[in-house]
């Protein structure tokens, strides 16, 4: 007995020495911060002197900002790729699971843009949607129309914006969707067959279900990527587009936290933003489990 | 068992330590990596090390860099790192490491935010290292650079000096000598600005289809809105804010003149590409492939030009209702941090970077400024033999007539920039430059109302 427990006990503490360096790096670059910024949200930081408490000043603010409501419509409103994402991504992915030949080099192919820098891809991203010499309207003139200058019209900024989004997503969405598809068994399908289901039907009532949990889960991911979108606005677009017309949430926190000197008003930003992404989720996970009964 | 047990603590010994020390060595490499790569230096106990923090592109990168090797030679026991950033995200890492606590000895700075940096505590009063310094002579500096960096607690512009002019950036007008020759149209002034309908003519006789494709392929102007509409609307007597800086008068009818007149450039003379076609990016490189007649030179533009397969030269901008032609003129100022350990030292390396003879050589040579010194700079200028000829239309400008950017006297820019966020639909002719200004001035004027809350706030602090 005593044997064990000793040995009991070593193991917790080897237990608890691995699993220090995460929680510690988790407090100390996430849960500090994040509560710093909880904190800063209620003052009127600048980001370099000192904080003083103004309550909820800084969120009465916000509601009547109307650049914020203009970067929340412009997030949202860009996240039409993500539905557009997953339709493309799926049929990809039912394509290259029929094994034709060559289906390793495509997969290849759809993947590159995932592991390629993000910054790297939206400067040549922005060279495709130039006006004049991009590759964009080099394509369109091939069937006789005349290209817009994509970045800097406020009505093709976010259309452009979402095309590249979708293009980037597009290896990652497929290839989850692909390990789904192997895992369907293949009996369902030779079931539905004897039953005289037709392709269509078959898709509808067996692969459709069985990916659900993955459509699930890059719903739930694409949602919470999609809000935090920065990156690709503020290379294309560094003025966050004509009118303001594609800058998001972040990109508007960004400005007013490095170049207004607005860093507690950024705070509330980013609380609002985080309070949307945790709702949205958690609304998810409800609806999840409530259509999940009826399979 | 036994064997078993201490391989499994080596083993988590080994890992817990690797990531500890992967943290630190991770940073370290990465400082390191940032400076540059001259440790030759002696003890470490006797080298006193600054930190330099600044941005720029790749020629200004190598010049710099030259420059700081030079400064270690003659300044032996003081080391110099070197941080550089793109120029987008200089602002982001500087504030970063203002927030947290790691202000670098020697850093760029925004004119624009000196209030702010001053009142809490970042930046150092550089007078008590100025006076009686017998290697700095203030009065062979452009009195306008200089004031740039000076505040009294309560007005920028005069008081002590808390930074030192990088270099002054006058925003001349440039135009393709080759082409005014071609088409056989007389040179411009060098001293006498162009009316705004002379400026037209000029430019509809040089605005032309040359291959007879039916499109046109040689306009007159291309110029981007945030960039030149200041000198319109400062020569048409306007301007976007008032005498005491509170209040934004955009709305005045000489300011939606000149706003107006720019639009019309593209809309109604059609001297210009058209309003989607106007990037930056774009007539940029209309211009340098010789497309365009009449586009800004920045002396940081100077080494580029260099190899521009036609001739050109500097002018006055086309003035307005006042008769002067005007313009600005941007700086970075180079400051010491209030937390310096070596004031001395990092007060000498920001003379070496801005006033010193030995420096200023080695940044005017490699071609990516003006000299910030006087007496240097008339030489310079006095030489036409090197592009530009008209190198005194620089001085000019920094001597008689240029200004500094309206976002300069607030305590931010946020009421100036949103100015240009919204102007789209006036360059493409969908609304009035009169319906505009009154539209935007009321958001402008609370913009400007709350920066003023703000630096209320924080002299208070």
């Amino acid at each position: 007995m005593k044997t064990k427990s000793n040995l009991y006990r070593k193991e917790k503490i080897y237990g608890l020495l691995y699993v220090t360096p995460p929680v510690l790096g988790f407090l100390l670059f996430t849960l500090f911060p994040v509560a710093y910024s909880f904190y800063g949200s209620f003052t009127d930081w600048d980001g370099l002197g000192q904080m003083d408490f103004i309550g909820l000043s800084n969120f009465k603010d916000l509601f009547t900002d109307e650049l914020f409501l203009k970067a929340s419509f412009n997030t949202i409103f860009m996240m039409i790729g993500i539905p557009i994402g997953i339709v493309l991504a799926l049929l990809i992915a039912l394509g290259l699971n029929r094994g034709i030949p060559g289906t390793t080099t495509f997969r290849v192919i759809y993947y590159v843009p995932v592991i390629s820098s993000l910054a790297a891809i939206s400067i040549m991203w922005s060279w495709a949607f130039n006006g004049d010499y991009g590759l964009v309207n080099q394509f369109l003139e091939l069937f006789g129309i005349k290209g817009p200058n994509w970045l800097m019209n406020k009505h093709t900024v976010k259309p452009a914006l979402i095309m590249m989004t979708v293009w980037k997503g597009l290896g990652y969405t497929m290839l989850l969707y692909l390990a789904a598809l192997q895992s369907v068994p293949r009996s369902y399908y030779e079931a539905a067959e004897l039953d005289g289901a037709n392709g269509f039907a078959a898709f509808r009532h067996i692969t459709w279900p069985m990916v659900k949990p993955v459509t699930f889960f890059i719903v739930v991911t694409n949602i919470i990527g999609g809000s935090q979108i920065f990156t690709e606005i503020n290379i294309m677009t560094s003025t966050g587009g004509p009118e303001y017309s594609s800058a998001s949430v972040v990109f508007y926190i960004w400005q007013k936290a490095f170049n207004n000197l607005q860093m507690g008003y950024a705070s509330s930003m980013a609380v609002v933003l985080g309070i949307f992404i945790f709702m949205v989720t958690l609304i998810q996970f409800k609806m999840n489990e409530k259509s999940s009964l009826d399979i | 068992m036994v064997k078993n047990k201490s391989w499994f603590t080596l083993v988590s010994l080994i890992l817990i330590l690797s990531t500890v020390l992967a943290g630190c060595g991770g940073k370290g490499n990465g400082e390191a990596g940032a400076g540059n790569g001259n440790g030759n230096a002696g003890k470490s106990s006797e080298t006193k090390e600054l930190t330099f923090m600044y941005r720029g592109g790749t020629d200004e990168q190598k010049a710099y860099t030259e420059v700081v090797k030079k400064f270690e030679a003659d300044h032996p026991g003081v080391k110099v790192k070197m941080v550089v950033t793109a120029a987008d995200q200089y602002a982001t890492k500087l504030k970063a490491a203002i927030t947290g606590n790691k202000v670098p000895d020697v850093f760029y700075f925004e004119s624009g935010d000196l209030k702010a940096y001053v009142n809490s505590g970042i930046l150092m009063n550089l007078t008590p290292y100025l006076n009686n310094n017998d290697d700095i002579h203030l009065d062979n500096i452009w009195k306008y650079g200089v004031d740039l960096y000076r505040y009294d607690g309560d007005v920028a512009g005069q008081g002590d000096i808390y930074g030192m002019p990088k270099d002054v950036g006058p925003f001349a007008l440039g135009y393709n000598k080759t082409m005014f020759e071609k088409e056989g149209i007389p040179l411009p002034d060098n001293d006498v600005p162009m009316t705004w309908d002379e400026f037209i003519e000029v430019n509809k006789k040089l605005t032309k289809d040359t291959n007879g494709d039916g499109k046109i392929d040689q306009y007159g102007t291309g110029f981007n809105v945030n960039w030149v509409l200041q000198s319109l609307v400062w020569s048409n007597g306007a301007d976007w804010i008032d005498e005491t800086k509170t209040k934004v008068t955009i709305d005045d009818p000489k300011f939606a003149e000149a706003l107006q007149f720019f639009a019309d450039m593209q809309n109604v003379h059609k001297i210009t590409p058209s309003a989607e076609d106007a990037q930056t990016l774009d007539t940029y490189q209309r211009w340098m492939k010789g497309e365009l007649a009449f586009f800004p030179v920045g002396p940081w533009d100077m080494s580029t030009y260099e190899g521009l397969p036609f001739e050109y030269d500097l002018m006055p901008y086309p003035a307005g209702s006042t008769g002067q032609s005007a313009t600005w003129i941007g700086s970075l100022g180079i400051g010491v941090s209030e937390k310096t350990k070596y004031p001395e030292e990092a007060v000498a390396l920001v003379n070496y970077l801005t006033a010193s003879k030995e420096g200023m050589e080695m940044l005017v040579n490699a071609k990516v400024q003006i000299p910030n010194l006087i007496d240097m700079a008339e030489e310079w200028a006095a030489d036409t033999s090197t592009k530009p000829a008209n190198k005194q239309e620089f001085l000019d400008i920094v001597g008689e007539y240029g200004r500094v950017l309206p976002g300069h006297y607030t305590y931010n820019a946020e009421w100036y920039n949103l100015f240009f966020t919204d102007i789209q639909p006036v360059l493409d002719g969908k609304i009035t430059a009169a319906e505009y200004v009154k539209q935007e001035q009321p958001k402008m004027q609370k913009l400007l109302d709350k920066a003023i809350e703000q630096e209320q706030k924080s002299k208070k602090k």
